[in-house]
């Protein structure tokens, strides 16, 4: 089958961190990233089949591992060779399935059940390197599973989710990015808060801005956006003001109709959902957000270099969201307790035409003119790139 | 007898008693004759003196601060200008605190009887600040003709009418030279009150003390003046006096407090209180204190 | 012997015309058959203004006593006077006020006044910093009435010191401030540097608040005032009018007003005011020398060198009494020095925007004045009709940048950044978004006691030119930074050549061009 295969190379690797702190995506050309016949994965164990990719999606995580900036922290919870690709809509035995990605217990065969994954809080699963399977916190980062950027790969029976006939591949694509926005937006545990902000609005921040303005129904949402299209979309998408970074300060100022101390807000918004995740976008968090709101990082952060005197001053929560599993009932949008993220995400993706969002697909082929368009997104009016393999020969 | 002086024809002859003596012509006092420092390479000379020898000294000095310049906007040259008298200081400070289109062309009325008593004080005067020889007591003919004529040239005259400078601190009476010179002329007198100078270098010390912060003189300009229909000299200076007096006022107490004085008459007159010499020195001191006092706004 | 303003037709020979461009000038060749609309020269001053300004008091027009006789010892004087947004730039010391208010309180002190309270009647201007009043009033007054607190700017919001005087028949609310509307005379001190101040629009715009300024500072009435430098033909004055005279009915006022020649900046930029074939070699030499130098030192100290440029402007008249025989009289005055006649409308005008309004005095002209000095007060400089037909081109001239004083104009940055990158509809942003920045408490805070202007005098630029918007088909900035320039809806262009290429596209071939000669400024008579 053919892959593309990412490889312990430390030569290599050290290669993509210098090029892809350069030029963004350019750590594809330089990097352990390859196009390869390789065999198929084996199943692991029962309950787990093949299945072919139809569409994957290139995610902002993907990016970074290719760029060498991923953080040390996932050494231990990824295997090599591994095959990137988390974002997957595949043809199963049973027909087009959407996978969830997260190796937990049961993907792994380890029972008892951990206390987070009898609850159904996959994403919480610590067991990310026992088991039958070799580390890997998600498909896409472990070595025994295979990826998405692939003709073949197996999954767990656990993690897959029928799609509906009416919902293209494109939709489909969408509900993992969508799931993570949902969970992001049931994170803060609020209904109808007076102001919300989602800062960035790359596929994250625009997911969430759709999940946010369903499951939190805010009175106003602000969003910051680099990019005209970015902007039209989140205005699109349910935001009520969009701004570009460098004003959403004193737009959330405005909204507040709070005075300035210093350079932040008094009287901000109760959530901030940073999309971005870098020490600039926290920051601004920190000076929008009002005494005791929370502030949930739903980009992945790395490390950062933050003054955290308004946290603590102002009693700010600083908290994570990361992947899915079952949701809490939430007071908002009449949720039912221990709906899964997914099911929740696929509602999304309809009502809110996350399709859209699907910017461009390429051939495996291309697989370096697709990361260098993904890494590009915002300025190329692109939102999220992904990789066709419909098209491929092997499948 | 002269002894040690070598005798004619080396020395100077005796004047025989028997022949009368020709008049002498005299040289000093108010017959010192200035028309050489109104002269190009005189008015140069002095122009480098004032500019760049007089400012930067009494800028350490004595820090003088102007207020009211802008009372002077639309003013022609030549004027007269007239102010209180406390100390030696003041000529200079008045004459480098002028706006440059009279200062360049200004001169002083000096008292005859002090500035031009020998001829190299006399020179002195008259190169470094352009004084002109003035009788105290009574307008002399020949010095008001000069003043006159010199007025009539386009020459800026200063004089302080009080006519000398104040022994204790308190001013006197003005006299009429200027008023008369204005009426003469048909040019304005532009009032002017002199603050702090007396502090710094008041009359009988020989040398002046320098200003420490906030201790710096302050020159108040008041609106030019010009003769009223009718009005003779011993008037208009008494008005003039009453002017000087209410720029006093103006800057102890503030402008429109002074107005108001004026207007009712009730301005506090520059000769101060009458009575023994400790009421008028205490009442002085009494002055000066609430002075700092309202000065510390804001 | 000033001479009158003139139109000149470009010919192959004319020389290339000065535009203001910001900090800096550009020199421009317009196409020939253009006409270039020139200013008279500055009319001759009045020999001894503080004799007229006494004359005038003790000679009053219209149903008043002279000023000696209103004034008697125990009552309450108030005095209030436009604040610095006029004259332009500011006028060399003392300035006009400063001269007729020291004779109003010499007379006020010689009829034994006490109870005298001065009012800065800045409406929803900044505050003026201390260096700025004693400019405006000289150190005498500043420091005899601002330690005793008796020198105030007018507060729009402090809502304890504003009284409702009454309703107009159209059910306007006369709401001003309550010294001068108890006070047994107010005397309103005015500089009428152009034919929109002056009258009761001084004391309605002046001493008054947000609730009565929003009766005339609206997008209709700015759409019906055409323009509002012509009184008679502006809705803006028809309702200050109304209310000015519901005013003059409560308490007795005394108005004096001022007007200047247009000896609009000192000799070292005469050239500035010559007509470009009278430049002489030292004009040239100054000229380059200044325009060279500009082009190398940044916007920043470029700025602080033209702030401060003193105006050497001089009194022409001075008249007092009854408001509206005072502002007859005033215009009259005004139309000597200003008005131009010209024949005809034009497909395209075309204008350069100097450093400075109204608005920015010590300050920068950001992206909203310049619409607002451009299509507001350029455009409006007309009587009968603009000189750019309806559907036609407004070219400007001005570096545009996108940059705001964050202290004087904060609800500005907001309104820019968020207001305008919705709509700039004027109609729409009045709708949706007035309210909440005239209401914003940061923005009154800011307003009440830092220097910033009102929250919503942000939308006040837009509507002083929607009657521009609606009239005009384009809007072309010259040398504007594009992404300034497009969020206001307007074009950029690079030189003036591109803009009048791309005028064309809206008017057709070969348009016919009007351009405004400043400074000075003038007011056309467009026949």
């Amino acid at each position: 089958m053919r892959a593309l295969q990412f490889q312990r190379n430390l030569p290599r690797y050290a290669a993509a961190k210098v090029a892809g702190g350069v030029v963004p995506g350019f750590g594809a050309r330089v990097g352990p990233l390859r196009l390869a016949d390789v065999d198929e994965p084996a199943l692991p164990g029962p309950g787990w089949q093949r299945i072919r990719p139809r569409l994957a999606g290139i995610c902002g995580s993907d990016l970074s591992t290719i760029d060498g900036k991923s953080s040390r922290y996932f050494e231990p919870i990824v295997s090599f060779p591994f095959v990137p690709g988390h974002e997957i809509v595949a043809d199963a035995d049973a027909g087009r399935v959407v996978v969830e990605p997260v190796l937990g217990c049961l993907a792994r065969g380890i029972e008892p059940l951990c206390s987070f994954c009898a609850a159904g809080l996959t994403g919480n699963c610590q067991n990310l390197a026992l088991g039958q399977l070799e580390p890997g916190l998600q498909t896409g980062y472990c070595c025994d599973t295979g990826g998405g950027w692939s003709t073949a790969m197996v999954a767990h029976e656990s993690q897959l989710h029928a799609v509906p006939d009416a919902m293209s591949d494109e939709a489909a694509v969408m509900v993992e990015p969508a799931a993570c926005a949902v969970h992001a937006a049931r994170r803060p545990g609020l209904d109808q808060p007076a102001t919300v902000v989602v800062l960035g609005a790359g596929t994250v921040g625009l997911c969430t801005i759709a999940a946010v303005r369903r499951h939190l129904r805010p009175g106003t949402l602000i969003a910051s956006a680099k990019h005209p299209e970015q902007r039209t979309l989140a205005r699109e998408l349910g935001a009520d003001t969009v701004v570009e970074p460098g004003e959403v300060r004193r737009a959330v100022r405005r909204m507040s109709r709070s005075p300035m101390v210093g350079a932040g807000v008094g009287d901000g918004a109760e959530v901030v959902f940073d999309c971005v995740g870098s020490a600039a976008s926290i920051d601004d968090a920190l000076a929008i957000v009002r005494p005791r709101g929370q502030i949930v990082l739903v980009g992945m952060p790395g490390r950062v270099s933050v003054d955290l005197t308004g946290l603590w001053h102002k009693e700010i929560s600083l908290v994570g969201a990361y992947a899915y599993g079952r949701e809490a009932a939430s007071p908002a949008a009449g949720g039912r307790a221990g709906e899964r993220t997914f099911d929740l995400a696929f509602d999304l993706v309809a009502d809110a035409d996350l399709g859209r969002l699907v910017s461009a697909a390429y051939a495996l082929d291309r697989y370096r003119d697709a990361i260098d368009h993904a890494a590009n997104a915002g300025p190329r009016g692109a939102v999220k790139v992904v990789f066709d393999l419909r098209g491929e020969k092997n499948r | 007898m002269r002894i040690g002086v070598a005798r004619f024809p080396l020395g100077k002859p005796n004047w025989p008693s028997s022949v009368p003596r020709p008049p002498v012509k005299r040289r000093t006092g108010v017959d010192y004759d200035t028309e050489w420092a109104r002269t190009p390479a005189a008015r140069l000379a002095r122009a480098v003196i004032v500019d760049d020898v007089l400012r930067p000294a009494l800028h350490v000095i004595a820090s003088p601060t102007v207020h009211g310049a802008d009372r002077l906007v639309g003013l022609e040259a030549p004027a007269i200008f007239v102010a209180n008298h406390h100390s030696h200081l003041d000529t200079s400070v008045l004459l480098t605190s002028l706006p440059e289109r009279f200062r360049h062309k200004a001169i002083v009325a000096a008292a005859a009887d002090y500035f031009f008593t020998s001829r190299t004080k006399g020179a002195m005067s008259a190169l470094t600040i352009g004084a002109i020889p003035m009788e105290r007591t009574k307008v002399g003919r020949r010095s008001a003709d000069l003043a006159a004529e010199l007025l009539g040239d386009g020459w800026n005259l200063i004089m302080f009418p009080e006519g000398g400078r104040s022994p204790d601190g308190w001013g006197r009476a003005f006299r009429g030279g200027a008023a008369y010179l204005s009426l003469r002329c048909g040019r304005p007198v532009v009032p002017l009150y002199i603050e702090g100078t007396g502090r710094l270098w008041r009359r009988g010390k020989s040398w002046p003390k320098i200003a420490g912060k906030g201790e710096g003189v302050h020159l108040v300009f008041g609106a030019p003046m010009w003769p009223e229909e009718g009005e003779d000299a011993r008037r208009l200076a008494a008005r003039v006096e009453k002017a000087v007096a209410a720029l006093a006022d103006e800057w102890a107490t503030d402008w429109w407090t002074a107005r108001q004085r004026a207007a009712a008459g009730t301005t506090p007159a520059l000769t101060g209180p009458s009575g023994g010499a400790w009421r008028r020195a205490w009442a002085l001191d009494a002055d000066a204190s609430s002075r700092t006092g309202r000065r510390s706004w804001p | 012997m000033s001479r009158p303003g003139f139109v000149l037709e470009v010919d192959r020979s004319t020389p290339p015309i000065l535009f203001h461009h910001g900090e800096g000038f550009r020199l421009e060749k317009l196409p020939p058959g253009s006409r270039v609309v020139y200013p008279a020269e500055p009319v001759a001053p009045l020999k001894d203004p503080d004799g007229a300004i006494r004359h005038a008091l003790l000679n009053p027009v219209g149903d008043s006593q002279p000023l000696p006789s209103l004034l008697h010892a125990g009552m309450k004087l108030t005095i209030a006077m436009d604040n610095q947004a006029v004259p332009l730039p500011p006028m060399q010391k003392p300035d006009n006020r400063q001269r007729v208010i020291e004779i109003v309180l010499d007379m006020a002190a010689a009829a034994g006044v006490d109870d005298v309270e001065l009012i800065v009647a800045h409406g929803l201007h900044r505050r003026q910093t201390e260096p700025e009043l004693r400019h405006m009033l000289g150190d005498r007054i500043y420091d005899a009435f601002a330690p005793h607190g008796m020198l105030t700017q007018h507060d729009a919001e402090d809502h304890d010191n504003l009284v409702l005087v009454g309703r107009t028949e159209q059910g306007e609310h006369v709401e001003l401030n309550k010294r001068a509307v108890t006070s047994d005379l107010l005397i309103y001190v005015n500089v009428n540097l152009v034919a929109m101040d002056g009258g009761h629009k001084s004391t309605m715009t002046g001493i008054s608040s947000y609730r009565s300024l929003k009766h005339h500072h609206n997008v209709t009435g700015m759409q019906h005032s055409r323009s509002f430098m012509d009184p008679p033909n502006s809705e803006l004055h028809n309702s200050t009018w109304r209310m000015g005279r519901l005013l003059a009915g409560a308490v007795k006022i005394f108005q004096i007003e001022t007007t200047l020649n247009t000896d609009t900046f000192p000799s070292q930029f005469s050239f500035l005011q010559k007509r470009e074939w009278e430049w002489s070699a030292r004009d040239r030499a100054s000229f380059l020398a200044t325009s060279k130098s500009l082009e190398h030192v940044p916007p920043r100290i470029a700025r602080s060198i033209f702030h401060g440029i003193k105006s050497p402007q001089r009194m022409t008249s001075v008249q007092a009494g009854e408001v509206e025989a005072v502002h007859a009289l005033t215009l009259q005055n005004l139309h000597r020095q200003h008005l131009v006649p010209v024949e005809g409308q034009a497909d395209v005008l075309t204008m350069g925007l100097p450093y400075l309004g109204p608005y920015n005095v010590n300050s920068i002209l950001n992206p909203l004045l310049v619409m607002c000095l451009g299509l507001g007060y350029f455009f409006n400089l007309y009587r009968g009709k603009p000189l750019v037909r309806k559907g036609g081109v407004v070219i400007m001239s001005h570096p545009t940048r996108w940059e705001f004083h964050p202290v004087h104009h904060p609800s500005y940055i907001d309104f820019f950044e968020q207001v305008l990158a919705e709509t700039t509809d004027p109609i729409e942003i009045e709708k949706k978004f007035e309210e909440s920045f005239a209401t914003d408490p940061w923005y009154i805070h800011l307003y009440r006691n830092s220097y910033a202007y009102h929250g919503v005098h942000a939308f006040y630029m837009w509507y002083w030119g929607a009657h521009a918007l609606q009239h005009v088909g384009q809007v072309i900035i010259v040398g504007g930074e594009p992404r300034a320039v497009r969020r206001m809806g307007f074009k950029p262009a690079s030189t003036l050549r591109d803009a009048l290429e791309m005028a064309e596209d809206v008017v057709g071939r070969n348009p016919s061009i009007t351009h405004i000669h400043n400074p000075p400024i003038f007011l056309a008579d467009v026949t």
